[in-house]
């Protein structure tokens, strides 16, 4: 847009001057190339290839992200009965909590990563499916490891931090950007950063090896409220506060 | 004889020269590269330059570019560049001291915070769907395609003495370039992240980090953190870091086991009329993290892979501007090279793989042992200090920061040499 409306400001001026320059440009017919047209100018700006989206394969094909197929498989096999019943989600429930699935394509084949959380012990579970054989290759699992949050998790952090007599800062800081009291989560949309405590930090000393996140709340009206100095300690289930 | 006449007869003798001695023809990249049709990009730019490389968006570090490969209207066999390129975290610690993020390892750029892109995002552009890559993958509009002229490439005024009409004869070299562009948007809370790459069609390629959206709603600091931003002196908003890295592994020509080298001009006393500078390099054989100092430069070289001038392929790391932060030892290094790993995927924080070890935290720990680099991959660090001004709101004006690999001998002449040039290769003894 702003390349046509360049061209159109010169053409009026090559207009205003057109009949005093006529003259000395018959005379230089040769050496004056021609301004371009504004819809030359237009068309100059360089085209890439548009291609329609096609319908997800079932398969991803080398360095391709694993598609929702591969996904829904690997997870399945992910599943161990001993994960099953012995590890625990978020919620408390049987069952570790599901983090997320990344493509391994630089050893043989394409393998699904996927990382779970279990928060009876508090470790980091890693199950690699190899998609070929539809089988589960390997498993490790770690203390100490945090990974981001998953969205269902920053949901059951909210209503932790919601639930909890420290929230009042939280709502202070919501009257005071929306000029509204507070009153319930309805449109709230949380995002959680993970929090791991360094060593000069004070306040939430167990979050590393406890599963702990700060909130930034948006709220429905396109508010963020930040209340960073409050941490919400998922694998204790109890609000921590910086000092 | 002219001087078009001389360059013609070098050219001749040239071509002879290096019909006896010339290398092996490069290894084609695969016609088809390792990724499926909607995975893939592949374009030519108006000059005659076409990239091609596999795309995907990693749940933590947003876009990833695998296998990217270029060829030219000179050289039309595609050569392979690099084998990838990503971010590698982006540290936000604000001057208060009483906020920090680590936005890729405790958030992300994929999955839920990837933006689908609307409106001017992918303006001139092609939109392309793919996976978001969250742990329930969902198809979405996430990566922009588009061609963007990059200015005036070269330009070269050339005189010569036409014998036929007797008279002078000007020749005007003058051409526009152009960049191929990729590009995604993340969202961590009120900031925007755009992830951008862009491949010159000279066969630069430029990784840029640039950053929009809103300032913090909630850290508002005083006058010697903040900047007032509201009326008169009284909202401050706190002044705050975005270091950013990126991880690059090359492998140039698909031969990889590049080599990586120092340069360094120092003064050297005096010539007859002005300081002699002498320049010297050094392998840098083992892992190390390195910094900047006036005039030092590194490159990355193929061992194997030559031009047609016999001269080993390379890419330059060309840095800018660069706030370093020193709030944290690992954010001091301008650049480190690692031994390729499997575990070294994070610059900092990067223990979350129960399948590697507890005390390998980030690029300082990958390089302490310094292994000896035969598969080297290089962590580039850009820092930006943000102090936020008027303008920031709102929307922010995107602010930009990253740095360019300038290719180095990749190719023997400039790749968009015009017909009447391509014979100029070395001195002219005429």
């Amino acid at each position: 847009m702003s390349r046509y409306r360049k061209w159109g400001w010169g053409l009026g001026i090559a207009t205003v001057t057109a009949v005093t320059a006529y003259g000395l440009a018959s005379w230089q017919a040769n050496a004056a190339p021609a301004p371009p047209t504004p819809s030359a100018a237009a068309n100059a700006q360089p085209r890439v290839s548009d291609p329609k989206p096609v319908a997800e394969p079932v398969s991803g094909k080398g360095s391709d992200g694993l598609t929702t197929s591969e996904v829904e498989k690997a997870r399945t096999l992910a599943l161990t009965p001993e994960l099953t019943s012995g590890a625990q989600n978020v919620a408390g429930e049987a069952g570790p909590e599901y983090l997320s699935a990344e493509v391994d394509f630089e050893n043989a084949g394409r393998q699904a990563e996927l990382y779970f959380y279990d928060y009876k012990t508090d470790k980091l579970i890693k199950q690699v499916v190899d998609l070929k054989t539809g089988k589960l290759a390997k498993s490790f699992s770690a203390a100490g490891m945090q990974p981001p949050a998953s969205e269902r998790e920053s949901a059951v952090a909210l209503d932790l931090l919601l639930a909890d007599p420290q929230s009042a800062d939280f709502k202070e800081a919501f009257q005071k950007a929306t000029g509204k009291q507070f009153a319930g989560k309805d449109g709230l949309v949380a995002t959680a950063h993970i929090y791991k405590a360094k060593p000069a930090d004070k306040g939430a000393s167990q979050c590393g090896k406890s599963r702990c996140v700060q909130l930034i709340v948006k709220t429905a009206d396109g508010h963020f409220i930040n209340v960073p100095g409050l941490i919400i300690d998922l694998s204790g289930r109890k609000i921590a506060r910086l000092t | 004889m002219t001087y078009r006449k001389l360059a013609g007869a070098a050219a001749l003798l040239t071509a002879a020269t290096l019909g006896l001695a010339a290398p092996t023809a490069a290894v084609a990249a695969p016609a088809q590269p390792p990724c499926s049709e909607a995975s893939t990009v592949r374009e030519t730019l108006p000059n005659g330059t076409t990239w091609q490389l596999c795309w995907r968006i990693h749940d933590r570090a947003g876009l990833v570019l695998t296998d990217v490969s270029v060829s030219t209207k000179k050289h039309p066999e595609p050569v392979q560049v690099l084998q990838s390129i990503r971010l590698a975290q982006l540290n936000v610690p604000y001057d208060t001291g009483d906020t920090e993020y680590n936005d890729l390892t405790t958030y992300g750029f994929g999955g839920y915070s990837l933006e689908t892109l609307t409106g001017d995002d992918c303006k001139g552009g092609s939109t392309r769907q793919g996976t978001d890559g969250s742990g329930d993958p969902q198809q979405r509009d996430v990566l922009c395609v588009s061609a963007e002229a990059s200015g005036l490439a070269y330009r070269l005024h050339e005189q010569e003495w036409d014998d036929e009409a007797n008279e002078p004869k000007d020749t005007y070299f003058t051409k526009e370039g152009h960049d191929l562009v990729l590009r995604s948007i993340s969202k961590v809370g009120w900031y925007e992240y755009v992830s951008e790459y862009r491949l010159h069609d000279d066969g630069q390629i430029s990784a840029r980090l640039g950053a929009t959206g809103d300032l913090s709603p909630g850290d508002y600091s005083v006058a010697d953190n903040g900047w007032p931003i509201g009326k008169r002196e009284k909202d401050y908003a706190s002044m705050h870091y975005h270091s950013a890295f990126w991880r690059v592994d090359f492998n140039i020509d698909g031969k990889g086991g590049e080599t990586v080298e120092q340069y360094d001009t120092k003064m050297d006393g005096r010539g007859s009329q002005a300081a002699k500078l002498v320049t010297t390099s050094k392998t840098i054989a083992k892992e190390a993290s390195l910094n900047k100092v006036d005039r030092r430069w590194w490159r990355l070289v193929s061992p194997t892979s030559k031009n047609a001038d016999g001269h080993k392929r390379s890419y330059e790391l060309v840095t800018g501007a660069d706030d370093p932060y020193e709030g944290h030892p690992e954010m001091q290094p301008d650049v480190t090279f690692t031994q390729a790993n499997l575990c070294d995927k994070w610059a900092t924080d990067n223990v979350s793989d129960p399948e590697c070890p507890l005390d390998n935290y980030g690029i300082l720990d990958f390089a302490k042992d310094k292994q000896k680099l035969t598969d080297p991959v290089m962590w580039v660090r850009v820092g930006f200090h943000h102090v936020p001004r008027d303008e920031d709101q709102s929307p922010m004006p995107l602010h930009w920061q990253g740095f360019d690999l300038l290719p180095r001998d990749f190719t023997e002449t400039n790749p968009l040499a015009p017909e009447g040039r391509e014979a100029v290769n070395g001195q002219q003894r005429n």
